[in-house]
């Protein structure tokens, strides 16, 4: 029997907070500081998300079961203040999974079309 | 070690930022304020860290801009689960991320239930079904949301791989498309997944000389505001409920529903007639394929029904009818296999269950 009720596919596409979001947790829980460093990291600082935009992402990411909160704990490398962290869940994983292949697919054309060069995917 | 001065600016920034934190939603401010000032408080020492005061002055200015557009967001966000508390347990057709889209488009909600069972009697499930609600506004104003059906057949358990094939191929190439006529992204999209399982199939009787090959049905749906707009191919269905009326939508491409056309047999010979499972149209069975195209429009209260042989074959269209009227979509879905599987579930079983409201 194939229960597709939660089908990963049905929260596609997602929106660029909640795909660098499920990203930056895919290697290991973090707190909100955390996921807001990592994701201007690595996109070298062109997607930075304000305090209200990762918070109203994590809120709705919550709901949909996406992300879960793990503890509550200081985090030394940054201050000594109680952070709370997050973690992927494995449907969470599965979305990521799906939108990385809807978005693969999509460069795939863009290089059939000569729009990106191959080398230029990155991938 | 932190100047008294760079300290003074981090505390001045954070005092100002917990005052900006009472727009938001009460609610909200509960959940995440703290957070939010603690993690603006880590973003102020590293500007100061790594820029200087005018680094300051810049995380100040876009975290302003941030709190502006989100704190609107959220107050909408709550509005509409007051409202949805008030006018009973809906799902909206948008995620909370598409708010933008809620205020540009009509506010039609829809509540969905899908489901698939193998039945009774076979061995593998080889029906797919998806249900896409876009979360980008553009997205969900330009193209809608889409619902696909297909019923899978083939030796090899190839059926199972078709029909995969069908869903996702009409699901990606749908929404890449840029045609703005709905129906002809919808046909060019089905005709795509038509070459792709046609295509593998050449493939595959090419190294195994087999000439079974796999094939599946597939009816899609894009509901775009009050617009259905549907394409088909094979004998899987799309029924609308209107005021209390059930009418099937799609034309069956079947042998028996052409006999039923003809006045050869009746709707009820068909359901039991030896040849009611032969198709004559379907996905991967040939290079080109001819697709159907319907269009209407529904109402607020309407349903949408669409299923695989396996419920519609069994179930009457009065007690499909009877059941969707009777129970909330989930229930519904869940009701309707029932009743199949009580009937013997002979083939796999799958439906999904749209109510609109306004």
């Amino acid at each position: 029997m194939k229960e597709k009720a939660q089908a990963p596919e049905a929260m596609l596409p997602l929106t660029p907070a909640v795909f660098h979001i499920l990203l930056a947790l895919a290697d290991g829980e973090k707190h909100g500081y955390g996921i807001m460093k990592e994701v201007s990291q690595r996109t070298e600082g062109s997607m930075r998300m304000g305090p209200g935009t990762l918070y109203g992402s994590i809120g709705r990411m919550l709901t949909s079961g996406l992300i879960a909160t793990t503890d509550e704990r200081p985090d030394p490398a940054v201050d000594d203040e109680r952070r709370r962290y997050y973690r992927l869940t494995d449907f969470g994983l599965r979305v990521a999974e799906a939108e990385s292949r809807r978005l693969d697919q999509l460069l795939r054309i863009a290089q059939s079309k000569h729009v990106l060069a191959p080398s230029q995917g990155g991938f | 070690m932190a100047s008294v001065s760079t300290l003074r600016q981090v505390a001045l920034a954070d005092r100002c930022y917990r005052l900006l934190l009472l727009t938001y939603p009460a609610d909200f401010r509960r959940a995440y304020a703290a957070e939010m000032a603690s993690t603006f408080r880590a973003c102020c020492r590293e500007a100061l860290r790594e820029e200087d005061s005018w680094g300051l002055v810049r995380l100040s200015g876009s975290t302003i801009y941030d709190l502006i557009t989100t704190s609107i967001k959220e107050h909408l966000q709550t509005l509409l689960s007051r409202l949805k508390h008030l006018f009973g347990n809906q799902v909206p057709l948008v995620s909370p991320a598409g708010l933008d889209a809620m205020l540009l488009t009509a506010p039609l909600r829809l509540q969905v239930a899908q489901h698939t069972d193998i039945g009774c009697k076979r061995i593998a499930n080889e029906d797919n079904l998806i249900t896409v609600l876009p979360e980008d506004p553009q997205i969900l104003q330009d193209k809608g949301a889409l619902f696909v059906v297909a019923d899978g057949m083939g030796g090899h358990t190839q059926g199972d791989r078709a029909s995969e094939l069908a869903v996702s191929t009409v699901r990606e190439v749908y929404y890449q498309e840029m045609h703005e006529d709905k129906a002809s992204s919808l046909v060019h999209a089905i005709k795509q997944a038509n070459t792709l399982i046609h295509k593998e199939n050449m493939a595959w009787s090419g190294a195994f000389d087999d000439k079974t090959g796999m094939g599946t049905t597939c009816i899609a749906a894009i509901l775009q505001e009050k617009t259905l707009t549907v394409a088909n191919v094979g004998d899987s269905r799309i029924y609308v409920i209107h005021e209390g009326q059930i009418r099937q939508i799609s034309r069956d491409h079947s042998l028996v529903a052409d006999m039923v056309r003809a006045g050869l047999i009746t709707p009820e010979q068909a359901n039991h007639h030896e040849q009611r499972n032969v198709i004559y149209r379907a996905l991967g069975t040939a290079a080109e394929i001819d697709v159907d195209v319907f269009e209407e429009t529904v109402a607020e209260g309407d349903a949408l029904i669409l299923c695989t042989d396996g419920l519609c074959g069994l179930v009457k269209d009065e007690a499909m009818l009877q059941i969707v009227e009777t129970y909330q979509p989930e229930e519904s879905v869940q009701q309707l296999i029932a009743r199949a599987n009580a009937a013997g579930g002979p083939d796999n079983i799958t439906a999904i269950v749209v109510r609109v409201t306004a």
